[in-house]
């Protein structure tokens, strides 16, 4: 017996399955091109502020729906805002939106979907029957209604705070429209995260591996977070990257239908609801958030292809 | 020699939406302090089944629903799942059959090693790395200090079934059950794989089953062989009485097919005609009475209970009307 029976050279040993994704993902010129354009807008979302020329809130009223021009890249809108300013502070509200509910989300849908597929049971049942529900039903629809039977008790309870306390951020109706639109975003979102978990599990935890961990006497909870979740995370990272493209659409298409993020903070979605009112003369005010929105959701969906790839070398089909 | 295991009488049954079937009817083995143990049969016998049920790693639909199964003096098979699972790995370790897909693929081989010893035993983290290297030094695993920092995927077959028989090790287990450990190895790897358990289990004393289809790699490493057939034990025998004296017509078979240096070369070896009962319908009398040359009219109505081989050295049963009891050719 000689080390000719090992197959790697040493220097290439640590962490090699993820430098090999990484690798993978590297070669992929699509997902680069997606990398590069969220990089971008996790920059502008963080800076935002200290980027935009001028306050997205500021109106000159001798400066209206001008076109693009030097001064305004983007044009200006019906209030002389500037539109580069408020689609910048736009990446703000979708980055925040998209990342908190994503989150939330994943969080909920790992722990149940993790605990339904291990243990099985009755627990599998209730909550297969859950996603089923929330998944048959209008993803509008639901926010709707959740939106619409909280709206109220909320604003109740945080105009009490504001009494008790006189802070002024229980006001701030703003805070209660982030609320609301996360709260019932990731009460819509989490279920696909429990299903592709719950699926996962099935599939591995009748694993040699989980076997061999059983054998070991290792107890249930270490073989699920030890053994189990760590086999899992390759297809999980995968549809968090679609569902922060999926969950900025969707924080877009609530604030567009006006239920969502209301003016005058700037969202993509209200945004295009005022162009679209004025489209056929000031195209750019719809242009301008519709076509960042576009590029936004391509990256996410070009970078999600390319995480699959990169991860699942062998599942090519 | 005292019997460290004591299976009597062991039914495991699968749980079918036709209703129950039977996989293993009513197996008999023992192991003594420090015996080492070979299990042959064909594939579906049951022999993996047997083995789970003992530390209660039986899959979903499938019980153990009647027998004994004493391990140094307590029935495993009423233990409750806590005192099984406090049991794995610290007196009853496993190694299994695919070293490829039985190690963790996203885990480094030393902490696997160490996860028993961190998890079970509560020993402290560097120490039980520590352990885990001389468990690598001790299976065979050159510079063994390095190799605890390598992923399973960066080591050849034989390689990794020498961690997993570290793995198994690592709890210094009062037995060891190897189910078809060098199936998937090379020639060459499965007997250096073979001498290192016959090793470890003279240095440890440990008691040792080897599962196998293999009757010929095992003979030197097991001091008796059990011979499964269609969830029973037909034949039970030192391991040199088998090969001497084979009694069932189902092992005489399985000797027959061995090749062997005087045959010619690209001739025919012997097989067995037919196939083994499915579970849940086994025929009323002997389970091999379909396939026997030998079979006679009580062989279909009455089921052959494993007895003493007349006339052969003490140890040796089998269960055969036929070739084994008195006055029996
Ligand atoms: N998870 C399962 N679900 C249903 N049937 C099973 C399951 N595992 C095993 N069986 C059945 O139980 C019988 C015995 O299986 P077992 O794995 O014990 O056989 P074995 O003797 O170990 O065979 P092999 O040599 O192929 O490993 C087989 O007929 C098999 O079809
Ligand atoms: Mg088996």
């Amino acid at each position: 017996m000689t080390d000719g029976t090992i197959i790697n050279p040493p220097e290439d040993r640590p962490s090699s399955l993820w430098r090999d994704a990484w690798r993978r993902l590297r070669r992929n010129r699509l997902a680069v091109a997606g990398l590069v354009v969220l990089a971008v807008l996790v920059f502008v979302a963080a800076f935002g502020p200290w980027l935009t020329p001028y306050d997205f809130l500021s109106q000159n009223l001798d400066a209206r729906n001008l076109p693009p021009s030097l001064g305004h890249p983007f044009g200006t809108d019906d209030l002389g805002r500037d539109v580069m300013s408020r689609v910048i502070y736009g990446a703000r509200t979708a980055f925040l939106v998209a990342v908190l509910v994503t989150v939330v989300a994943v969080l909920i849908g790992v722990v149940l979907g993790a605990i339904a597929g291990f243990y099985g049971g009755r627990f599998d049942k209730t909550l297969m029957w859950v996603t089923d529900m929330t998944m048959s039903v209008p993803q509008l629809l639901l926010v709707v209604v959740i939106n619409a039977s909280l709206k109220q008790p909320i604003s109740l309870w945080m105009e009490a705070r504001y009494m008790e306390t006189m802070n002024p951020l229980y006001r701030n109706s703003a805070i209660i429209d982030f609320v609301l639109v996360f709260g019932s975003m990731a009460l819509i979102s989490w279920p696909p995260y429990a299903r592709l978990v719950r699926a996962q599990v099935l599939s591995i935890r009748n694993r040699p591996y989980v076997t061999a961990a059983r054998a070991l006497g290792l107890t249930n909870r270490i073989i699920l977070t030890r053994y189990v979740m760590p086999n899992a995370v390759g297809p999980l990272i995968v549809a968090i990257s679609a569902g922060l493209g999926t969950a900025m659409v969707l924080e877009s298409a609530f604030s567009f239908l006006g239920i969502g993020v209301n003016p005058p903070t700037p969202s993509w979605g209200n945004m295009i609801s005022d162009g679209l009112r004025v489209w056929t003369n000031y195209p750019h005010l719809l242009l301008a958030p519709a076509a960042v929105l576009a590029v936004v959701t391509v990256a996410f969906n070009f970078l999600g292809d390319g995480l699959n790839d990169a991860l699942n070398p062998k599942g090519q089909k | 020699m005292n019997a460290l295991l004591d299976i009597r009488g062991l039914t495991i049954d699968i749980d079918r939406d036709s209703g129950p079937a039977r996989v293993v009817d009513g197996i008999d083995l023992t192991v003594a302090e420090g015996e080492s143990l070979g299990i042959v049969g064909e594939s579906g016998c049951g022999k993996s089944l047997t083995m789970l049920s003992l530390v209660g790693l039986l899959p979903n639909r499938i019980r153990a629903t009647g027998g004994v199964a004493d391990f140094a003096g307590k029935d495993l098979l009423a233990m409750s799942s806590e005192e099984l699972r406090r049991l794995r790995g610290s007196q009853i370790g496993f190694i299994f059959q695919d070293p490829m897909t039985s190690l963790n693929p996203v885990m480094r081989v030393g902490a696997q090693i160490a996860e028993a010893l961190v998890y079970q035993s509560g020993m402290a983290k560097p120490a039980a790395m520590e352990r885990a290297a001389e468990l690598l030094e001790l299976v065979g695993i050159p510079s063994p200090r390095d190799r605890l920092m390598a992923y399973p995927h960066e080591l050849s077959g034989g390689m990794r079934q020498r961690v997993m028989i570290a793995i198994g090790l690592a709890g210094s287990p009062r037995l060891l059950i190897a189910d078809e450990p060098t199936t998937a190895l090379d020639v060459t790897i499965q007997a250096q794989i073979v001498d290192l358990v016959r090793d470890l289990k003279d240095r440890f004393g440990m008691s040792v089953v080897w599962i196998t289809h293999d009757l010929a790699l095992i003979a030197g490493l097991a001091d008796r062989i059990a011979v499964l057939y269609a969830g029973t034990v037909v034949e039970d025998s030192p391991v040199d009485v088998l090969f001497e004296r084979p009694t069932h017509p189902y092992t005489r078979g399985l000797l027959a097919s061995l090749p062997t240096l005087t045959d010619k070369p690209m001739s025919r070896l012997p097989s067995i005609a037919g196939t083994p009962p499915e579970p849940g319908r086994r025929p009323p009398g002997c389970p091999f009475a379909p396939r026997c040359a030998l079979v006679t009219a009580v062989c279909t109505t009455s089921v052959p209970r494993l007895a003493p081989v007349a006339g052969s050295a003490p140890g040796h049963r089998a269960a055969c009307f036929v070739t084994a009891g008195e006055g029996a050719s």
